[in-house]
């Protein structure tokens, strides 16, 4: 087996400290090969020196035979290396033709002719989207097949795929699958980065597993299983923390009905929706992309609003309310915690304790008039402590911690405003296996101390692993309520696409 | 916001329909309980002595356990209610607006002849609902689609008269009488009322479906049985009041776009998105126009759980539940069958 991609000793230090460590790795030609690990683990800075986004600082490079030192991405990408990133490289003021074929098109371009064939193209990838729609129009979803059909439409012969699932619906997912599997047949090599380790252990002929910047296993797929992978990747076993099946008798019965949602309409998003949320429970809410899941709670966080005219009615206790902006429902006790936390959920470029702080800021609760530093460094270590984010120092910015961690803060953000219904949107999502575990831990806590918790997901083994309930959104509304106990990923999947 | 009332009056008061979870949590329990009896159109249900009757149509019959259930009385009119004395006096109302007590016929107050509910009160009184001054009871589809309040509850006490006690209901249907008053389940605004010392007021409101008849249970607590659901369409068309009376005039009224006791027995009947059925499933959560519902109330009235039949299930148009020997017996006018369930609480 000649390797197309041949990496030997690759070391790549950031200051001084190794993010990956004297790392092998190897692809050969019409092969999937799954990276995994923690966040953290290096799989995204070895792949970045894969593609030419960094530059090693030890260690050899080897493709097709010869050794090379990419410059930039561009060279890279000329050469045959395509990587589609988690957070996509899209020109957002830009259709979505014109992304495709940006950087190789001709002298004079008809826009027609380039919509005609990036419309033909998307179709052959099963990929429902709008080639003259802006990007900036569209969904994470959506962005994410535009930049996994840029990567294809390029013929690279190697394609880096970090996290490409993460935003996909369940069929969204079969079709990128099979789309992977063409590409594996026409004999493209295919690095396969992701979280959801079911995924890997569908889609991949090999794996290779980091821990702390160094491969810790390696081999073909058929020697792996969902605990061996977990517990190379984090030295201990979580698969039991994470999927565990419950019968009727473990679920939490209801408490008081805290709030009632009947008959909300938002345009076509969000159609006459009727649920309750109650005391002590976990509501689970599944429903597929574009199903109005999203749109449905943040109407009731007050971030979207209602239809003017027969809207629905909201009731918060029993008494209907109509909130204009969050900060009316943060001060009636309502969080969200955002699906989207690079753009909603967090401040990058500040200190963990200034982003606890700003959720206080929200929900009125600062206590007088002058803001102290060390008011934020108490809550930063309260609270970093309370939710195990794991920092270099207190001053660290939030875009320098791992995606598990920002998730924490972007949690303790909204925990801080002293909730009393939580909502949690894909809570989750680009999270590693130790992380989604603290992260679960979290959320029955907060249900265990008598919140409403609501979680919408779109991760099915979460939906019915830590709901007490389990509510399925299509077509913007709410269509059925199953147990946990009784409900099967099939039973779940009918009534989101029927 | 405070204006809301306000601009309630310019953009329309939504109505809204209560969403089917907590207490009213679906299942299938009603599908998977045990057939006790089939009977064609069972409707009323009441103990009498260690007797369990029943009416079916124009036939009053008794069920047994080990037995098909044996005709009793045949009548001239369909029976609408049936009320058990604790001395043993049976009185039964026909849907030709007459009462009788064990054969007797009893002198009405003018205006009642729709009687929907019987029962008598710990103090040997009767108490009596007037579905409606406009419809017999077989015209309740109608008085429905009419937006009628026209309904009332009576009590006569032993040797004494029939007196009104609440006027314009909307569609009375159940009576539970204590020693204070009584519990009414009001049907077309889907509430449960008490009535008392002249006083109507509202003890459990915006219930998810047509509520009809209560019963009590041993606990303390009730049983209420609802037999049909809310539906968006019906909602629709009970609003848009043009379409509504044109519906009325020209389509036949099996097929209104209104609640039934049962439904999708024909080709003709009305579909909602025609999303019923897909891939070969009957999907439970499909529009429906008839279910079968029976909650369990706690002694202070709040729902504490439900036996469903979904739009999957056949045994809808649950009109009547009582508790009986220690099990409870329901009946399912639109399955055309009486279930028993054991005791869930």
């Amino acid at each position: 087996m000649n390797p197309v991609v041949k990496m030997e000793q690759i070391t790549k230090n950031y200051r001084s400290v190794p993010a990956v460590k004297n790392v092998d790795f190897d692809i050969a030609a019409g092969e999937i090969h799954a990276l995994l690990g923690e966040n953290g683990a290096g799989k995204s800075t070895l792949t970045k020196v894969m593609a030419g986004v960094v530059s090693p600082t030890s260690g050899k490079l080897t493709y097709l035979g010869k050794e090379v030192q990419f410059a930039s991405p561009n060279e890279a990408l000329h050469a045959g290396i395509a990587m589609v990133f988690q957070e996509t490289s899209l020109v957002p003021s830009m259709t979505v033709a014109q992304n495709l074929y940006l950087g190789s098109e001709n002298f004079l371009n008809r826009l027609r002719g380039t919509y005609i064939s990036a419309q033909q193209f998307l179709q052959s990838l099963n990929f429902a989207v709008d080639p003259t729609a802006m990007v900036e129009t569209l969904g994470a979803a959506k962005r994410q097949m535009v930049e996994i059909a840029r990567a294809v439409h390029h013929k690279a012969k190697v394609i880096i795929f970090d996290e490409p699932t993460a935003t996909l619906t369940p069929e969204e997912k079969r079709h990128f699958f099979a789309l992977l599997r063409r590409l594996k047949a026409d004999g493209v090599s295919i690095v396969f980065i992701s979280h959801a380790l079911e995924e890997a252990l569908q889609i991949s002929d090999r794996i290779t597993i980091l821990r702390d910047g160094e491969k810790v296993a390696s081999g073909p797929t058929s020697e792996f299983d969902r605990e061996t992978i977990i517990a190379a990747m984090v030295g201990r076993t979580l698969s039991g923390e994470i999927y565990r099946h419950r019968d009727e008798t473990q679920l939490r019965k209801p408490g008081r009905k805290v709030l009632s949602v009947q008959d909300i309409s938002m345009g076509a998003m969000v159609r006459n929706t009727a649920f309750s949320v109650f005391e002590g429970q976990i509501t689970g809410v599944f429903g597929l992309i574009g199903s109005g899941r999203t749109e449905t709670f943040k109407i009731v966080a007050g971030i979207d609003k209602r239809d003017f005219l027969r809207g629905g009615t909201i009731t918060l206790d029993d008494k209907p309310v109509r909130y204009y902006t969050p900060a009316e429902a943060v001060r009636d006790g309502i969080v969200y915690v955002t699906e989207d936390r690079k753009s909603e959920g967090i401040f990058e470029t500040m200190s963990i304790g200034e982003n606890l702080f700003g959720g206080l800021l929200a929900a009125d609760k600062e206590e007088g008039f002058v803001i102290r530093t060390s008011d934020i460094r108490a809550l930063a270590e309260e609270w970093g402590k309370r939710l195990n984010i794991k920092t270099i120092n207190a001053e660290a910015q939030v875009v320098e911690l791992s995606g598990g961690n920002q998730q924490k803060v972007v949690i303790g953000k909204g925990l801080v405003q002293k909730p009393r219904i939580v909502i949690f949107d894909e809570p989750t999502r680009g999270v590693d296996v130790a992380a989604i575990a603290e992260i679960h831990q979290i959320i029955n806590e907060l249900a265990d101390a008598g919140l409403a918790v609501v979680m919408v997901s779109s991760y099915l083994p979460e939906i019915l692993n830590l709901s007490d309930r389990i509510l399925v959104c299509r077509q913007g509304r709410i269509v059925e309520e199953l147990s946990p106990a009784e409900a099967t990923e099939e039973k779940i999947m009918y009534a989101a696409v029927h | 916001m405070i204006f809301d009332p306000i601009l309630e009056l310019f953009r329309g008061r939504a109505i809204t329909i209560p969403p089917m979870d907590g207490a009213f949590r679906p299942n299938a329990v009603l599908d998977e309980t045990p057939v006790l009896a089939e009977l064609q159109q069972a409707d009323n249900l009441c103990a009498l002595g260690d007797r369990l009757l029943a009416s079916s149509g124009t036939e009053l019959v008794e069920i047994r356990a080990d037995a098909p259930p044996e005709p009793v009385q045949s009548f001239a009119a369909a029976i609408t209610a049936l009320a058990a004395a604790p001395d043993g006096t049976l009185t039964i109302a026909l849907d030709d607006g007459t009462l009788s007590e064990n054969g007797t016929p009893v002198p009405l107050p003018k205006g009642v002849a729709c009687i929907t509910a019987l029962a008598y009160g710990p103090d040997g009184a009767l108490w009596l609902a007037n579905g409606s001054d406009l419809h017999p009871v077989s015209g309740w589809v109608a008085d429905l689609m009419e937006k009628n309040a026209a309904g009332s509850v009576w009590r006569r006490a032993p040797g004494a008269d029939f007196k009104v006690m609440a006027k314009k209901l909307a569609w009375p249907f159940g009576l539970l009488p204590d020693a204070k008053g009584c519990l009414v389940s009001e049907s077309w605004r889907h509430q449960l009322v008490r009535v008392e010392g002249g006083t109507v007021k509202p003890v459990l409101r915006h219930l998810p479906g047509y509520p009809a008849r209560l019963a009590a249970s041993a606990d303390g607590g009730a049983w209420l049985a609802i037999f049909a659901p809310r539906n968006r369409l019906i909602e629709m068309v009970l609003q848009e009041t043009h379409y509504r009376f044109d519906m009325m005039a020209s389509v036949p009224r099996d097929y209104w776009i209104a609640p039934s006791f049962a439904s999708g027995e024909s080709f003709l009947e009305p579909l909602q998105c025609g999303g019923i059925r897909t891939m070969g499933v009957h999907k439970a959560w499909s529009p429906s126009r008839s279910c079968g519902l029976v909650v369990r109330l706690a002694p202070d009235m709040t729902p504490t759980f439900s036996l469903h039949s979904r739009a999957n299930g056949k045994r809808h148009g649950t009109c009547s539940v009582i508790e009986y020997q220690g099990r409870t017996v329901i009946a399912a006018r639109g399955g055309n069958c009486i279930l028993t369930a054991e005791d869930r609480t």
